[in-house]
């Protein structure tokens, strides 16, 4: 009986319900887009972290390229310069050598690539090391090892590969190429595929014309940069492009609970003339101070859109409490304890803010879209589990917000119905 | 005196002040004995409503002593109240107060359900019996103003009263109306039900039992019409 009273009083007052719906609709749909934002950033940005298996970036001093590192562009070339090769040992002979867990140096180049004989396409190629052992020439300490075994596989084990990992301990490496998902639907390479790769220098720029014809042993996922990009052997790259003994970058992993990663970076610019290191902390803290920025603005909006859900729904029930004062002065007079006259109204306020809370939730989904377009130039996927925390908050709101008036309307006297005020 | 303390409804001395200067029952003391027809006249002001008030449990006293049916009403909580009157007491309003959203069934349901479980079936009979077995699922505002009251003496018997508390019930109704009600509450009075009715009706006047007529407060005349 009582869901019957509750279902036709709310028809009867829906023009008054849905104001305190919108009401709630506001600040829910703030709560959302401030939650499916903020969790869906972050959820990126420690997505990039996952997926940067390396956490520090050895870069030279000066130069800043496009490597597409995850989620962070560092601009263009304008002036190459590169980290010497001989001085990548040098990485492990640092304080914290014990931590650093691998490293995989890189020398980018734009190539052409075609695959059985297929048109060519312009694709980025990746050299680096596959599993190779670097001599420490000079050990931190004496009882150090003097041969480190390290490179891509190393810092990146979690890789998806599709075929296997280059294998250079057979010196067969420089014949092979792993190329990433994109790269292989784009050309129509497969395992086994035979992919051809064209360097042509640009007019001034050193090296020659060089063609090499590689077989693909691996198709590489990783939902990131990588996929791509074509992967070969260090030395194939550098003897391509000319360039031997360079290259771009450094990845490092290091894993340090005692030390910040910065320490590090200090000891390897240290430790190696003209290169920078960059933690990913580092680089992604201009999208982590956006985030952050965003979240302080929208919790601020948040909080204000729910004051104003809050008196929305205390307007609304009040006035609603004072229009009814006979219907619950008669209620009480013919016998309705003063819990019944409570559960009325907070079951009316659970509703509006139930409903309010689901509407909101949509709009809010739309509203993070557009925020996550606007700012972060980035669609913001749908987090389900905003939903309840949603509903909870609109409910909570339209409950809080209806205890004045539900203690109005529990105060008002049944000898109301016979005074006949 | 022993008459009154012996009564169904006893009212010893009740006071009622508002505020600090307002007052609407100045030591008011009558019995009401069980099966009875009492009539409360007055003037307007006069204190009439609120006794009726203090006797349907729906106001307190400012001072003095309520005894209903053995149960001593002075210092009851608003809980006990409120259940000591949804078991014994039958109120008929003169605007009726349906709540305007329930059909008549409902109406009458709705009481059922602040008693204790609904029965629909029950209800019907109730609404039957008042001759509106045709009008069930029809809001207050599709009946007439006879048919609203019939509506409300439904509610009022739903849970079975002893006590029926009536005010100005044929107040808003014409003349035809108003015969229809009053013989309805006839028939009940008939059927053992206590009745009390505030009213200015000279008609209804000359159907009680008993008329007691308040004036400033305090009981100016009481008239019993006949014995036994």
């Amino acid at each position: 009986m009582l869901m019957r009273i509750l279902a036709k009083s709310l028809a009867r007052r829906r023009s008054r319900i849905a104001i305190a719906v919108v009401a709630v609709v506001i600040g829910s749909a703030v709560a959302t887009s401030l939650m499916s934002v903020s969790m869906d950033v972050e959820d990126r940005v420690a997505q990039e972290f996952r997926r940067y298996g390396a956490n520090l970036m050895v870069v030279p001093r000066s130069d800043t390229i496009d490597v597409g590192f995850p989620g962070v562009q560092l601009g263009s070339v304008t002036e190459q310069t590169y980290i010497n090769e001989s001085d990548i040992w040098r990485i492990k002979t640092i304080y914290w050598r014990n931590n650093v867990l691998g490293f995989a140096p890189f020398l980018y180049q734009v190539v052409g690539a075609s695959a059985d004989g297929g048109p060519e396409q312009d694709v980025v190629m990746a050299g680096t090391y596959f599993g190779r052992d670097v001599a420490i020439v000079e050990p931190y300490s004496p009882d150090d090892p003097t041969v480190f075994r390290t490179g891509v596989q190393q810092i990146s084990p979690w890789w998806h590969i599709e075929g296997r990992w280059i294998d250079a301990s057979d010196g067969s490496a420089p014949a092979l190429a792993m190329v990433g998902r994109n790269v292989a639907d784009k050309l129509g390479a497969t395992i086994g595929t035979t992919l051809r790769v064209a360097y042509r220098p640009l007019v001034g720029a050193e090296g020659s014309v060089t063609e090499r014809a590689l077989t693909v042993v691996g198709i590489v996922t990783t939902d990131g940069a990588e996929d791509n990009q074509v992967f070969v052997d260090l030395g194939l790259a550098q003897a391509m492009t000319s360039r031997p003994g360079k290259m771009h970058t450094v990845q490092v992993s290091a894993l340090c609970t005692a030390c910040p990663v910065e320490t590090f970076a200090d000891e390897i610019e240290a430790k190696i003339p003209n290169v920078e290191g960059r933690t990913v902390k580092q680089l992604v803290a201009a999208e982590m101070d956006t985030l952050r920025m965003v979240e302080g603005l929208m919790l601020m909006v948040t909080a204000v859109a729910l004051l104003a859900s809050a008196l929305g729904v205390l307007t609304t029930m009040t006035a609603s409490v004072i229009e009814r004062r006979k219907e619950i002065g008669l209620m009480k007079a013919v016998g309705a304890e003063r819990r019944l006259i409570v559960a009325l109204f907070l079951a009316e306020a659970l509703v509006i803010g139930a409903l309010g809370g689901v509407a909101g939730f949509v709009v809010g989904v739309a509203l993070s879209q557009a925020i996550g377009q606007g700012v972060f130039g980035t669609s913001i996927s749908l987090q389900i589990l905003v939903l309840p925390v949603v509903l909870g908050i609109g409910i909570a709101v339209a409950v809080l917000a209806s205890l004045l008036p539900v203690r109005r309307a529990v105060g008002v006297e049944p000898a109301i119905v016979l005074r006949g005020e | 005196m022993s008459d009154v303390a012996d009564a169904l409804i006893s009212v010893e001395g009740v006071r009622k002040v508002y505020g600090t200067e307002t007052t609407a029952l100045d030591g008011v003391t009558l019995g009401i004995e069980e099966g009875s027809w009492t009539n409360i006249t007055g003037p307007s002001g006069s204190g009439k409503t609120t006794l009726l008030n203090i006797i349907g449990c729906l106001d307190s006293p400012s001072g003095g002593r309520v005894v209903i049916d053995g149960t001593e009403l002075t210092g009851l909580g608003q809980s006990e109240l409120t259940t000591f009157r949804r078991e014994n007491i039958g109120l008929i309003f003169q605007q009726y107060h349906l709540v305007p959203y329930l059909t008549a069934l409902e109406n009458v349901m709705m009481a059922q359900y602040f008693h204790s479980v609904v029965d629909e079936g029950q209800a019907r009979a109730a609404l039957e019996r008042v001759g509106l077995g045709h009008r069930l699922d029809h809001l207050p505002a599709q009946l007439s103003g006879g048919e609203q009251q019939r509506v409300c003496i439904a509610r009022a018997l739903i849970n079975d009263p002893k006590i029926l508390l009536a005010d100005e019930p044929t107040g808003n109704l014409d003349q035809r109306n108003g015969r229809n009600v009053l013989e309805l509450m006839e028939a009940l009075h008939r059927e053992g039900h206590t009745v009390v009715v505030v009213t200015h009706n000279p008609d209804i006047a000359l159907m009680g039992d008993r008329t007691i007529e308040i004036v400033d407060g305090k009981v100016a005349r009481d008239t019993t019409r006949k014995e036994g």
